[in-house]
């Protein structure tokens, strides 16, 4: 692997609610190399999300970062992002480390035009003039592979498609040249086709910007075309870490195993039943002791409901938290 | 044959003018769609957002009413019946929704949504509850449950919730529509399982509205794909999957992502996004994203042209070729 641009140690959030307190994020680890694409793979609950959130310092009021190191290389030397306060932290938001996330929608403002929100940031960031900034701004369209960036530039969100929309969006967040960019389910509210699209762009910008990519996404399909690097999330907690060859070719924890199983062939021979997992996620409130995944594993035995399983390896770079590693 | 739809359509005036009292266009959700699904068959509708699969799911139940065409139900027109016999005929076709929690009135329990179909349609407190029983374990729920509110339930249970709830009145046909899109993927296939292992049981006919092409290979006997409002191709399931005859069709298929790392896969066929509802392209609507594009696309729509004895693609390429 490549030498890590981003370096993450056990880190936990916990959340405050009404319902009371819980670890959304429990002692997760994970490296991203440079240049690499780490996908992080879980259903909704499992903390991949609020992971995200953690990196760039934009946790809810009701969540804390209890503890945890986030090393992230810079031009100076590492630092521990963790540590940063608001003012540092917002040097490194979007000119260090940028963020897509699923709804472009959502994120851009509905009352201002593209351009004006393309150029803020060049403008804020970057120190640009107007004109300069616009420039910027259509150079950066036309790398999203925008046609027309003049008119578009003009144009409100309303205005585009939700293609179009995350095209802006990644414009956007390309604008300041960030060394890491963190995809939050990019393409889940797009059609396949545009989907399919939009992974070809990012792909090819990343590789043209030797940027790495931390993508988030529940989608096995998207990690399989994208990701160099996976890590799986249950529960909150890391379950499994591999090259991505590996999990496909020998998934070490039984939650891996399981999705890899439940998702319907498009070409091989379709199975009369689909190999689910049963049971339902757990409930972040009421956590099962031991290993999070065991109501639902089908190898589940005693010990597997005492303790909280370690990691164990599978090969180079690939390990599983699972007592029937290896076997 | 259960279903048989003929040149349905279902526009949707545009309101223009300084106080929108003109109509100056129409959005043609649903153009000229015509096809057939036997009992005890799956027919599933795929399709972009905005093609019109989940507007002619909702036109085949009769929940809007067509701008035109009609809709066999058993050989019986549905939208010929009065009031009294829709009802009637409603309660042999019910819906499954994408998102079963929004459909629910939260402060009802369990028990009490699932018999309110029962409820409407004039049965007995005790037969209502009688029914509910004999449901909850048939899509994997338990008998306790009845008495539970719908937030107490993860998207997965919903989902079966709404499942029960359609097959209250033991329906013949049900239109699954996107039934396991918004679940998580562990529980997806836990309820595509159920919708399969019912269809069987109860020789339900399922219309199953879906843009996701594994699971509509896993579920279906024949497949429709619609673009802009029409179908381009319909066929049974293999050869629609071995054999797609329509550039959109191949297109679709090429956009969905591999099953493993390094899978060889033609890079992806599909370029620009579907185009507007509101403005349909002259001549063959997929002509302004079709790689093979002609210049007659341009001008004259194809017609659905039937390629085998269960197969048929809208495209004047597939038509100068055969």
């Amino acid at each position: 692997m490549a030498p890590a641009l981003l370096s993450v140690r056990n880190l936990t959030v916990a959340f405050d609610t009404r319902r009371g307190p819980f670890d959304a994020v429990r002692d997760v680890s994970f490296d991203v190399g440079a240049g690499q694409t780490l996908g992080v793979v879980g259903e909704s609950g499992s903390g991949k999300s609020v992971t995200a959130m953690a990196l760039m310092q934009l946790l809810p009021d009701t969540a804390t970062l209890t503890s945890g190191t986030i090393a992230f290389a810079g031009p100076s030397g590492s630092r521990n992002l963790a540590a940063l306060g608001e003012r540092e932290m917002q040097k490194v938001r979007g000119r260090e480390i940028a963020m897509v996330f699923q709804d472009p929608m959502a994120s851009l403002n509905p009352i201002l035009t593209v351009g004006h929100q393309i150029m803020e940031p060049l403008r804020l960031q970057m120190g640009l003039a107007k004109a300069a900034a616009r420039a910027r701004a259509e150079e950066l369209l036309a790398l999203v592979r925008i046609p027309s960036p003049g008119d578009i530039l003009r144009a409100y969100p309303h205005e585009l498609s939700g293609g179009m929309r995350q095209r802006v969006m990644i414009a956007i967040a390309l604008s300041c040249g960030p060394k890491l960019l963190i995809a939050d389910e990019p393409t889940t509210a797009l059609d396949v086709t545009t989907q399919a699209q939009i992974l070809e762009l990012l792909r090819d910008l990343q590789e043209r910007l030797h940027m790495s990519v931390l993508l988030i996404t529940h989608d096995l399909g998207v990690v399989a075309e994208f990701a160099d690097d996976v890590m799986v999330m249950y529960a909150g907690r890391t379950v499994e870490r591999s090259p991505v060859q590996a999990l496909f070719d020998k998934p070490g924890h039984p939650y891996t195993e399981g999705l890899l199983n439940s998702m319907p062939p498009l070409e091989d021979e379709d199975p009369e039943v689909l190999q689910a997992i049963e049971g339902n996620v757990a409930s972040p409130f009421a956590l099962p002791p031991g290993c999070a995944f065991h109501p639902r594993c089908p190898y589940a035995f005693d010990a597997c409901r005492q303790a909280l399983p370690p990691f164990a390896a599978l090969g180079e770079g690939h390990e599983a938290a699972c007592l029937r590693v290896p076997c | 044959m259960l279903i048989r739809v003929d040149n349905l359509a279902k526009h949707y005036p545009i309101a223009g003018g300084f106080f929108g009292h003109r109509t100056v266009g129409a959005v043609r959700a649903v153009d000229g769609v015509s096809f057939s699904i036997d009992r005890g068959e799956t027919l599933a509708l795929v399709g972009e957002s905005g093609c019109g699969k989940s507007t002619t799911g909702r036109l085949l139940t009769r929940l809007i009413e067509p701008t035109a065409g009609t809709v066999r139900f058993d050989n019986m027109e549905i939208s010929e019946m009065d009031a009294g016999e829709l009802r009637a005929a409603r309660r042999r076709m019910q819906l499954v929704f994408q998102d079963a929690g929004s459909s629910f009135n939260p402060r009802m329990t369990v028990g009490a949504l699932i018999a309110e179909p029962m409820h409407l349609a004039g049965a007995s407190a005790a037969d209502c509850k009688a029914r509910v029983q004999e449901l909850l374990p048939l899509v994997g729920l338990a008998a306790e449950h009845t008495d539970r509110y719908p937030h107490e339930f993860s998207g997965g249970q919903r989902q079966r919730i709404g499942i029960a709830r359609a097959l209250a009145l033991r329906p013949d046909f049900v239109v699954c529509d996107e039934p396991v899109s918004a679940l998580d993927v562990s529980v997806q296939a836990q309820v595509i399982n159920l919708l399969t292992r019912l269809q069987r049981e109860f020789g339900l006919t399922y219309l199953f509205i879906s843009h996701d092409l594994r699971v509509v290979r896993h579920v279906a006997d024949r497949v429709a794909v619609m673009y802009l409002g029409r179908i381009v191709e319909i066929a049974d399931k293999a050869t629609l999957y071995k054999a797609p005859q329509h550039p959109y069709t191949r297109a679709l298929l090429s956009a969905v992502p591999a099953h493993r790392p390094g899978a060889v896969r033609k890079k992806t066929e599909v370029v620009g996004e579907i185009a507007s509802a509101r403005a349909v392209p002259s001549g063959c609507r997929y002509h302004t994203r079709c790689p093979y594009v002609m210049p007659i696309c341009r001008t004259e729509e194809p017609e659905l042209t039937e390629l085998g004895a269960t197969h048929s693609s809208a495209c004047h390429l597939v038509q100068t070729s055969h």
